[in-house]
């Protein structure tokens, strides 16, 4: 807190300091600056009053030299309209030359007698103005000058007065006087803005300034009594004669508005007695003068000074005030870890200790005496190793405690104590020495640590890892007996079994694998299928493999070896296999040789192959015979039975009647004989073909059930027999599926040959089935379809969704060359 | 006297139909044949102005004999006669040129007529013949034709309907019920985006299955 204070004080030190220094240079400064314009204002007082003579002097010559003049005596003289015409001209040319106001000519009187305003409105001819001092001065012999406000113009003016004098008089004949305009020197006078000029007479009457509300006023206050003498003397005008307001003070003037000025004053000359002119400046001008150029330079400066001298002491505050902290959050962290260490100390769960050098107890821990069950008072001072064993005791006393107050350090000392109870406990105790100043052991901080559990569970787990061990002995045998089983199954299985990893390399194959493939299985581990199998097998081994890992599930299909023996049919399980985490470890493969079932299955196709080519053969010769031999016979004899009606219609017309009976009955034998021969294999289809065949047999489909069926074909032509049978029969079974089951309203059939291929194609819109839901009728006829397809080296496909019709197609290729 | 061939293979056949013929009075039966083979050697021979052709031959097949002829005798008149009814048989006869078309079933009752037709430079072929030739011509074989969505009965009742045949005359020619006759006229308007019909008239004219 104290550092702070004097932080603050020593700123606003700096700050005074700063300040004063500041003010002291300011008003030094002002001084020199006042100093300076008075300095000014005297130099240019004088400048301005010599300016001022030098016009006042201006016209004193001319006005002489004017006087001289010929036509001005002559007017005086004798004022006849010609002369006073000449002396008018004369006047005139001088106005012009030397730019004044006015000429005129007076007579002794102080008329005005000829004028350069004579035509103006105001026009001096004939005035008087006697009464002017200039005149009075002219008449008397001198000349005059005179500073006045013109009665008759209005107008201030500078006069200059001169005799004129007759040839060979000594007395004036009249005077000539120049009036010069003020309002030009006054412009000349060219004050600066802060500055009044300003030209009084004795009477302080002020006649020129700069500042033109002040013309005609009184510069002081003056007496009242003067005002009488200034108005009759007619040369400032009818007044009123204000007082300006301006009062003296110590070293300057106040105004009314209470602005200083700085005063110089001088006379402005000899031909002037009592005129002054005078130079007034406003104070604060020239301090604002001296200020402005200060402030504009050191203001800044200032500034800047005190930005920095207020960081700074920001800064060292914030220094201070962290330092300040720290440390007394550092005495305080102190404090409580003194008291937290002695609360450790006691309260700790530990058995701590401390012995002195004569290996007395200085101090026990709260649970040194809890687990000890002494009370603190029965413990301290007295020896450590009375609470030991008589071993331990002598363990200590000879060895431990001599070399601890050698060395100042102990580790894990297995030592036993006695409890009051009598118990004993196993420790370690580990320890270090306490030092003074001068190095020496003062004290020991010891820690036993009571191992009497962990000893007591170290024997447990000795006793366990036997246990184990013996454990792990039977699940070993177990485990060799149930691996044994195995091998055995694997050696004496019929099938060829094999494992792989992801890699393709084998883990594990039979001893069939081995018979077969005639290789080891040791020398088999890790190598893949392309280091031990021909490359065409080993090609197809691999890919099924890929099959399985990549779909990860189980995969059934015919692996086809060559041996020695010819061709062998394999039927392949192969399945992936899993790790412990669950991954896909490797695959497994199951093969049974099932070349001989292979082998009677074909036997069996060939067998009902021939078995069907029997059949149509032999339906076909007696659907000829029917159709042919029976039917002609039939004809035949309708024939003649019309023959007999003919002839015995007069006759005999009973037996006429039974000869229409008769070829009536034999009308309906050659419906039946047709009837049965296409049922048995239709004619057509020998005869024409199959396009004809299957027109035929759609358009009769048709007639019969009045189920629309289009049959379209695109140019089929030259098919071998057995393919026109097979797609004939497959339409017809088709078809009469639909018939029974379908409840269809549509049906097209389809027969292209495309690619070489020959399809066929029979689409309903009828209720469709679920394909694995078929009677065993439905089945057995589409089994039959599917052989007759197999036999000619076809194959056929259903296609059907419940409510959604029934595709069946067969397809085929023509000239026995599949996918050409 | 029209001078008849007649080539069959069963010569019992052949009697009755001989009878059949000679019985006319105006015909006459100038030669026999057994088999097609014959059957062009005696056309060779005998030049009659008919020739009576079973189909079903051993030997040449019918079909073949009826172009051999068309080549060699172009204006020899054929007449086929056959146990065969299915309209397909007429149809490749007429395409190999017979002038005529009978099942042996109707000789007795048409075959004089029938000799006597295809004599006098006429077709004979059943109504039903005529019918299925007339929408396989209409048809083509090019499957681009509009007709290739119809089925053949379809066809049928299409070809009657624009010849103005009321739903009743369809259904007692080819023995089905009013209603199903009723049935295709609406398929048939659906699929060909017909009307009516008389717009079934002009699609039909238009494609050629009747006659303007």
């Amino acid at each position: 807190m104290k550092l702070r204070i004097i932080l603050i004080v020593l700123s606003l030190l700096a700050f005074l300091s700063a300040s004063t220094g500041g003010y002291l240079y300011y008003s030094s400064l002002k001084e020199s600056a006042l100093k300076e314009a008075e300095r000014q204002a005297d130099q240019r007082l004088r400048t301005i009053k010599k300016n001022l003579s030098i016009f006042l002097a201006e016209n004193v010559k001319p006005v002489k030299t004017l006087a001289g003049m010929q036509t001005l005596r002559l007017a005086l003289a004798q004022s006849n309209a010609e002369n006073l015409a000449a002396a008018n001209a004369t006047l005139d040319h001088f106005k012009k030359t030397l730019a004044s106001d006015e000429c005129y000519l007076m007579d002794p009187d102080g008329n005005t007698i000829a004028s350069t305003n004579r035509d103006a409105p105001d026009s001096f001819v004939g005035q008087n103005f006697a009464f002017r001092p200039y005149f009075k001065d002219a008449i008397s012999g001198y000349p005059g000058t005179y500073l006045a406000l013109g009665t008759t113009s209005g107008k201030r003016g500078a006069y200059y007065s001169h005799p004129v004098y007759a040839e060979n008089r000594y007395a004036p004949v009249g005077i000539v006087v120049i009036k010069a305009s003020i309002e030009l020197i006054e412009s000349q006078l060219g004050a600066e803005l802060d500055e009044i000029v300003l030209v009084n007479d004795p009477n302080g009457v002020i006649f020129i300034s700069n500042r033109k509300e002040w013309l005609y006023h009184l510069l002081w206050r003056y007496n009242q009594n003067n005002i009488p003498l200034i108005k009759q003397s007619l040369q400032f005008g009818t007044g009123p004669w204000n007082w300006t307001g301006l009062e003296s003070r110590d070293d300057h003037i106040l105004d009314r508005d209470g602005n200083a000025y700085q005063i110089q004053v001088v006379e402005l000359g000899s031909n002037y007695p009592g005129w002054n002119v005078v130079h007034l400046r406003r104070l604060d001008a020239i301090t604002q003068a001296v200020i402005e150029p200060l402030i504009k330079t050191t203001g800044p400066i200032v500034l800047a000074l005190c930005v920095l001298i207020g960081i700074a002491v920001f800064f060292l505050y914030r220094q201070a005030s962290h330092e300040i902290r720290q440390r007394r959050s550092a005495e305080k962290a102190l404090r409580s870890n003194e008291e937290r260490f002695r609360s450790l100390y006691h309260h700790t769960p530990a058995m701590l200790h401390s012995i002195d050098p004569q290996g007395r107890l200085v101090s026990v821990s709260a649970y040194w005496a809890e687990v000890m069950g002494y009370g603190r008072n029965e413990i301290i001072g007295r020896k450590l190793t009375d609470f030991f064993t008589p071993d331990s005791r002598e363990y200590a006393e000879t060895t431990v405690i001599p070399e601890f107050f050698k060395t100042g350090f102990c580790q894990d000392i297995p030592y036993q104590f006695i409890k009051k109870n009598g118990e004993k406990i196993d420790v370690l105790l580990s320890a270090i020495a306490d030092r003074d100043t001068k190095g020496n052991i003062v004290r020991s901080l010891a820690v036993s640590i009571d191992v009497t559990q962990r000893n007591r569970a170290e024997e447990a787990l000795k006793q366990a890892k036997e246990e184990l061990g013996l454990y792990s002995r039977d699940l070993e045998r177990l485990v060799r007996k149930q691996t044994e089983e195995i091998t055995n199954i694997l050696t004496y299985t019929p099938a060829v079994v094999y494992t792989k990893d992801k890699a393709g390399r084998y883990t594990l194959v039979n001893t069939r694998y081995e018979e077969l493939f005639e290789v080891r299985n040791t020398e088999i581990r890790g190598r893949t299928d392309y280091d031990i199998l021909p490359q065409k097998v080993a090609g197809q081994f691999r890919a099924s493999d890929a099959q399985v890992l990549e779909e990860a599930r189980s995969l059934q299909l015919e692996e086809h070896i060559q041996q020695s023996d010819g061709l062998h049919t394999y039927l392949a399980v192969k399945f992936p296999i899993y790790d412990e985490s669950g991954a896909i470890s490797g695959v497994c493969g199951i093969l049974n040789d099932i070349t001989a079932v292979k082998k009677a299955q074909t036997q069996l196709r060939r067998l009902s192959g021939s078995i069907m080519a029997n059949q149509e053969k032999e339906r076909s010769a007696i659907a000829r015979e029917l159709h042919d031999e029976l039917g002609q016979v039939l004809t035949a004899l309708r024939m003649d039975s019309v023959w007999m009606h003919e002839r015995l219609k007069k006759a005999d017309p009973e037996a006429a009647e039974r000869a229409l009976t008769m070829c009536r009955l034999i009308d309906k034998n050659i419906e039946d004989v047709r009837g049965m021969a296409f049922r048995l294999r239709p004619g057509v289809l020998d005869d024409l073909g199959l396009v004809d065949a299957l027109e035929w047999y759609t358009a009769d489909f048709e007639k019969r059930t009045e189920i629309a069926c289009v049959f379209e074909h695109n140019d089929v032509s030259s098919l071998d027999d057995g393919i026109s049978t097979a797609a004939y029969r497959i339409a017809q079974e088709a078809l009469t599926n639909i018939a029974r089951h379908a409840s269809a309203s549509h049906v097209e059939v389809a027969l292209k040959t495309r690619n070489g291929f020959l399809t066929l194609t029979v689409v309903d819109d009828g209720l469709g089935f679920d394909a694995l839901h078929l009677t065993d009728s439905e089945g057995l006829g589409v089994a039959g379809m599917r052989e007759r397809a197999a036999l000619v080296g076809g194959s056929l496909d259903v296609q059907s969704q419940p409510r959604k019709g029934t595709r069946v197609s067969f397809k085929v290729p023509l000239d026995g060359q599949p996918g050409s | 006297m029209i001078k008849v061939l007649l080539a069959d293979d069963h010569s019992i056949v052949r009697a009755g139909l001989r009878r059949i013929v000679e019985e006319s009075g105006d015909m006459q039966v100038v030669a026999e044949a057994d088999d097609g083979r014959e059957a062009i050697q005696l056309v060779e021979k005998e030049n009659p102005d008919v020739a009576v052709i079973d189909i079903s031959m051993p030997g040449l097949d019918g079909l073949e004999v009826i172009s051999q002829l068309q080549i060699r005798h172009p204006d020899l008149p054929i007449l086929v006669l056959t146990m065969h009814e299915e309209g397909q048989y007429v149809v490749r006869a007429v395409q190999a040129g017979a002038m005529g078309y009978l099942t042996k079933q109707s000789a007795p009752e048409q075959l004089v007529t029938a000799i006597r037709k295809i004599h006098e430079g006429q077709r004979y072929i059943t109504e039903e013949a005529a019918e299925s030739l007339a929408l396989r011509v209409a048809k083509g074989s090019d499957g681009k034709s509009p007709l290739d969505s119809l089925s053949m009965r379809e066809l049928q009742v299409l070809r009657r309907l624009a010849m103005g045949q009321t739903n009743r005359e369809i259904a007692r020619a080819y023995h089905i019920s009013i209603k199903t006759v009723d049935t295709y006229r609406a398929r048939l308007l659906k699929k060909l985006g017909l009307r009516n019909n008389a717009e079934l008239s002009r699609f039909a004219m238009q494609n050629q299955l009747i006659e303007p």
